[in-house]
């Protein structure tokens, strides 16, 4: 009997019901203590379609925090790769939008992978140094003006447009993870990188590869960004830090889900879940600060029930 | 008929710093044939055959399969050549599947330019499972929901499928139950018997007796012999391994000793959850108490639970003074030594020196006014390495480098330096060789002599008949049988209170 207990506890379908549960928890809390700001059709619509953005974000993090990397540079080049895209697109229109946000996110990528392998230092060490040259960059190339996405060129600012893109992304890695070799090495480098190695792994390539997929996917993620705020402002200062943490927190489901294999699903579900809470907090007329520190907690608590150790097991 | 060549080992050789770890040794391995490779720890016998497998680079000489010289940098590149390991540790990653596990490296044949068929890969893995008995284990379920047996079958299934000419098993057996290796040897006698050829690396001499053609003996790096197994004892090959006899002072020999009546620890009704229940017995002064029982009985939480260790343990642990031992800082700060079955995971700090892992427990006693000096640790850890025969370049060597026996010396050498009164020894001599295995007995006595408490947990059976002056055999987590030191106490009563 126990041993079948086990055995449902490590399927698909344990991960996914553990998933919902949370989902109609947190949506059920809300919806009690303030039924008519929160939770109609319409609200749960608007919530997706702002998590979703960040989902795709979380999805690209994966590759990297997968491996036991760390990337600080994904807030910034948000905000370059918005920026390149805006410019582009007012000389090229859609197409100069889709291929300066991709092609800048997916550059910054090549360069962080390349300088981490070079230099050979901690991702950690090596994406917050880039991230203050990236902001930098972000200012020059902006002209220090705020840059505004033509009206004519915001078919991903809601839905349909955003919604097919982020669900073409969701795609793109769920082929990635289970379709390419790449979805298995970075899993294979991050359980074990010696081991990895002596499987003829090249792991300096798949980490490189990595920062590329993950920085695509804050390409994308730009696109959505800048289509839903319309506008992007370049900041120096570590201002765009607080922009990396809205995605990891997707990622953190997807690895605490990992083991049940549903890693996308728990990163789409779990920025949902984020969204539910802080707009419950919203609907409720709680302060800002109030609902940041709620989230966080929520954050904490979500991924101690699903992905915390045993007691007494190592945890770094 | 004349025996085919299929390996041959010419010249090779490896060092690590100043340890010559493998000394230009030379060998052919002929088709069709089992050949044991056997050494005490430390005899190169490891880096021999992860040479062979592209582990570690080959310091000199060369490896010929089948007349066609080696040159690999990894494992996968060894698998094309047709040479193939499965490793004493886990060889299998989680957060993949089963079936990626099996095809790590190996994914072309089901990849269509970058797309990988993942269907056709899980079913193609699920037919290997079958073929070979595991059909219960499901390709695509993720390698994290089966346990470290199960694991290790896969790695099996990995390191076989694609029928390589030579298969290493290094020190895998000690991984596997009953089944388990019952599978393994079912494995290596179809190699055998396909014209193929395996490396059999075990410290287990009965099983090395019982299972290879021919066994070749290295002893400090060096090429010793190779010899017929049917022409050869246990005793035989010891004597190659060490060099000398091994003599009778193996085990104790002293029967009908009167053990002190002075209790120097009370374990009460301790309960461990899913572990061990309610477990009580009394530990005397000079006392060799052994704890045995099949691997998964609780026997190795026993010594946990003692150590203040188990985080829910529940029940008590009384010094004769009366203190409670609830915690590790505790058990240690009055004289409680814990070695723990796995080795390189409990008990040592891997990648630190020899010197850093024997100071550890005894930082606060030998600081002066909280400073440190680094010669004083050094002349500590020296003093306590030498007393235990550690085989190294020196204390500031890193302990990784070490082989599993010297690792074990350095464990006791620490516990020595602090000063214990009672230990705690789960496997002492697991991955031992009969060598290390001797001094470790020989230690265990004197300490004894000195009215040292010893609680030894194994699961050789042996090794609790020779050394115990009380034996309790577990089953189930429960202490199912009590037996005093006695010449006509034999395996069999044991066992009979073990399964």
């Amino acid at each position: 009997m126990s041993q079948k207990l086990e055995k449902l506890k490590s399927s698909r379908y344990y991960g996914f019901c553990l998933l919902f549960a949370m989902l109609i928890f947190f949506y059920g809390v809300f919806k009690i203590l303030t039924p008519n700001n929160f939770g109609s059709p319409a609200n749960l619509y608007a919530y997706l379609q702002s998590s979703i953005i960040y989902a795709v974000g979380g999805c690209g993090l994966y590759f990297i925090v997968v491996m036991g990397l760390f990337d600080f540079a994904v807030g910034s080049n948000i905000v370059l790769s918005s920026i390149v895209g805006v410019i582009l697109a007012k000389k090229f229109g859609y197409a100069g939008f889709i291929i300066g946000c991709l092609g800048c996110g997916t550059l910054i990528g090549l360069l962080i992978g390349f300088l981490y392998n070079k230099l050979n230092v901690p991702s950690m060490i090596v994406t917050v140094g880039l991230m203050l040259i990236f902001e930098s960059v972000a200012v020059f190339a902006a002209g220090g003006e705020k840059q505004t996405l033509p009206e004519n060129l915001r078919f991903f600012s809601g839905a349909p447009g955003n919604i097919i893109l982020a669900v073409l992304a969701f795609l793109l890695m769920y082929f990635i993870l289970n379709y390419t070799k790449i979805g298995t090495y970075c899993n294979a480098i991050g359980s074990n990188e010696f081991t990895a190695k002596n499987m003829g792994i090249d792991v300096k390539k798949y980490k490189l590869i990595g920062f590329m997929l993950l920085h695509f996917f804050v390409g994308i993620m730009a696109i959505l960004s800048v289509s839903y705020g319309t506008t992007m402002t370049a900041l120096t200062g570590m201002s765009t830090m607080s922009r990396n943490f809205q995605p990891l927190m997707g990622t953190f489901f997807g690895i605490a889900f990992r083991k049940y294999g549903q890693p996308i699903t728990a990163i789409i579900v779990g920025e949902f879940i984020i969204s539910l809470i802080f707009n419950g907090f919203i609907a409720l007329g709680a302060p800002t600060t109030i609902q940041n520190v709620v989230t966080g907690a929520a954050l904490l608590v979500i991924v101690t029930l699903t992905a915390r150790g045993s007691k007494g097991s190592v945890v770094k | 008929m004349e025996k085919k060549p299929l390996l041959v080992a010419e010249n090779i050789d490896k060092k690590f710093d100043i340890t010559h770890a493998v000394d230009n040794v030379s060998l052919t391995i002929y088709a069709g044939e089992i050949r044991g490779l056997i050494g005490e720890n430390g005899s190169g016998k490891s880096t021999f055959s992860q040479m062979l497998c592209g582990i570690y680079t080959i310091g000199g000489g060369t490896f010929k399969l089948d007349g066609k010289e080696l040159h690999v940098r990894n494992q996968v590149e060894a698998n094309n050549e047709g040479v193939a390991i499965i490793v004493q540790e886990m060889g299998t990653l989680s957060g993949l599947t089963v079936a990626e596990n099996i095809f790590l490296g190996h994914e072309d044949p089901f990849m269509n330019g970058v797309v990988k068929n993942t269907a056709a890969m899980n079913k193609e893995a699920q037919r290997l499972l079958n073929e070979y008995g595991f059909g219960r284990i499901d390709a695509a379920n993720m390698i994290d929901a089966y346990n470290f047996e199960d694991r290790k079958l896969i790695e099996i299934v990995k390191a076989t499928y694609m029928k390589p000419k030579i298969l290493v098993v290094d020190e895998t057996t000690t991984a596997l139950s009953q089944n388990g290796r019952m599978e393994l040897y079912k494995i290596m006698d179809q190699v055998r018997d396909d014209g193929r050829s395996v490396i059999f690396i075990s410290h287990d001499l009965g099983e090395v007796l019982e299972h290879t053609d021919t066994v070749t003996v290295l002893r400090d790096g060096e090429y010793i012999d190779t010899v017929n197994t049917k022409d050869v004892t246990e005793d035989d090959l010891k004597r190659l391994m060490v060099g000398r006899e091994i003599g009778n002072a193996y085990y104790r020999t002293d029967y009908g000793t009167p053990v002190s009546k002075e209790v120097v620890l009370s374990i009460k009704n301790v309960t461990v959850p899913k572990q061990i229940y309610d477990i009580s017995f009394d530990l005397h002064k000079g006392e060799i108490l052994g704890i045995g029982g099949l691997s998964e009985c609780g026997m190795h939480e026993v010594g946990k639970a003692i150590f203040g260790a188990s985080w829910d343990r529940e029940g008590s642990v009384t010094l004769a003074d009366g203190t409670e031992i609830n915690s590790i800082p505790t058990a240690i700060k009055h004289s409680i030594a814990y070695a723990s079955k796995d080795r390189d995971n409990e008990s040592i700090i891997l990648n630190e020196s020899i010197r850093n892992n024997v100071v550890l427990p005894s930082i606060d006693d030998l600081a002066n006014r909280k400073i440190l000096s680094g010669r004083k640790l050094t002349r500590f850890a020296k003093k306590h390495a030498d007393d235990m025969q550690t085989k190294m370049a020196s204390v500031h060597q890193f302990i990784s480098d070490l082989s599993g026996g010297n690792k074990q010396k350095v464990v006791l050498a620490r516990w020595m330096g602090k000063g214990s009164d009672i230990l705690v020894l789960d496997s002492p001599t697991r991955g031992i060789d009969v060598k290390v295995k001797q001094a470790i007995y020989a230690l265990m006595q004197e300490l004894k002599e000195e009215g040292k408490s010893i609680i030894m947990i194994s699961e050789e059976i042996p090794e609790l008949l020779g050394m115990s002056d009380r034996i309790f055999i577990m089953k189930d987590g429960k202490i199912n049988g009590e037996f005093l030191r006695s010449k006509q106490l034999d395996e069999n009563d044991l066992i009979a209170k073990m399964v």
